[in-house]
């Protein structure tokens, strides 16, 4: 009781102090789940504290990522027009782009001769993390790993997708949204906020709705290849 | 009054959530309970079953705060220090070309895809 109240609490403290130090310093290297965990992983280890006794405190903050994955169908609802209005582009760019990761990491994890878990394990990187996690699970991966994984995909985007819509010459304020919010989730839509709304907000909507394609088409993908 | 209103909303998704995990049980769906859940409530506010004033502050809470839901399954990291090993380093340098890849092809796909529709419609 005692382990699970510390535990909660610490990371909410830490969790409001690293989101305040991330207003001061929004540079992507100090975004609020890197420090935190960073942080966290530091106590833990300093203080010689397993990881289920972390868990004890910690599997009631994980609960909570059911119903924030079903709260995403409220921004999604808010953008239905936008959708209408591009659903053809968007759309097939979302199911593109799905492919597009899942075949591209999965050639290069069997070129690199890597063990069948952990190639599930990648495979769902570009998904938003709860999903990522989800998803990770229901075809035989390691979700703390997938969780790794999904931000180093949102690093890329964040960090080199701007240089990729540079000299890739990609133009249009859509095939920019799309690309990052499906390729690399929430993270990589943090740069999007220095090209216009249209991007971001057809990020967000394509970051919530490859969401679900990578739900239905990852574990497709998984039965027909493993 | 709102923190009483968000905690309900927040009940009502929690609700979703089982109810889609209810389903992958039952149905054996090779699915997330929780994409099931969005999918059931995106169904009940397009038809109106469900007004959106009814989940609004709720889900916008939850989505400011989602990042501190991440962070035990993130730290469960130190369970798997052979992520610093070759093959671990291998793995991140998958994902990093992968991602790029993804990014590259999609954003001229869809910029492709969005010309035609465009020749179309002056057509």
């Amino acid at each position: 009781m005692i382990v699970t109240i510390s535990v909660i609490t610490v990371t909410v403290v830490m969790f409001i102090a690293m989101t305040k130090l991330h207003h001061r310093f929004p540079t992507p290297i100090l975004l609020p789940i890197v420090t935190t965990t960073v942080a966290s992983v530091v106590v833990l280890v300093a203080f010689n504290i397993s990881y289920d006794t972390y868990m004890q405190g910690g599997q009631w903050l994980q609960k909570m990522l059911g119903p924030a994955v079903v709260a995403l169908a409220y921004p999604l609802y808010n953008q239905r027009e936008l959708v209408k209005k591009y659903r053809t582009a968007i759309l097939s760019s979302i199911v593109f782009a799905m492919v597009s990761g899942l075949v591209s990491v999965y050639v290069l994890t069997l070129l690199m001769r890597l063990d069948e878990d952990w190639i599930l394990t990648a495979l769902p990187k570009s998904l938003t993390t709860p999903v990522a996690m989800q998803v990770s699970e229901s075809i035989g991966g390691i979700p703390p790993l997938t969780a790794v994984l999904v931000m180093v995909a949102g690093f890329v985007g964040a960090i080199i997708g701007p240089l990729i819509i540079k000299y890739g010459k990609i133009e249009s304020a859509i095939a920019r949204g799309v690309a990052i919010g499906s390729a690399s989730h929430g993270v990589g839509l943090t740069c999007l906020q220095d090209y216009g709304e249209k991007e971001l907000s057809v990020g967000s909507l394509a970051m919530g709705m490859s969401a679900v394609t990578g739900a239905f088409i990852c574990p497709l993908f998984v039965y027909f290849f493993f | 009054m709102k923190v009483v209103r968000i905690v309900v909303q927040i009940a009502i998704l929690y609700v979703f959530y089982m109810v889609g995990t209810w389903i992958v049980e039952q149905t054996g769906l090779p699915l997330p309970g929780s994409i099931i859940g969005l999918i059931l409530l995106s169904i009940c506010l397009h038809m109106k079953w469900l007004n959106v004033k009814a989940i609004k502050e709720g889900a916008g809470f939850l989505i400011g705060v989602m990042t501190i839901f991440f962070i035990p399954a993130t730290v469960g990291i130190v369970e798997y220090p052979e992520l610093l090993s070759g093959a671990g380093a291998k793995l991140i340098i998958a994902v990093m070309v992968s991602t790029i890849f993804a990014i590259y092809t999609t954003g001229l796909f869809s910029q492709y895809i969005e010309r035609k529709t465009k020749k179309e419609e002056q057509l």
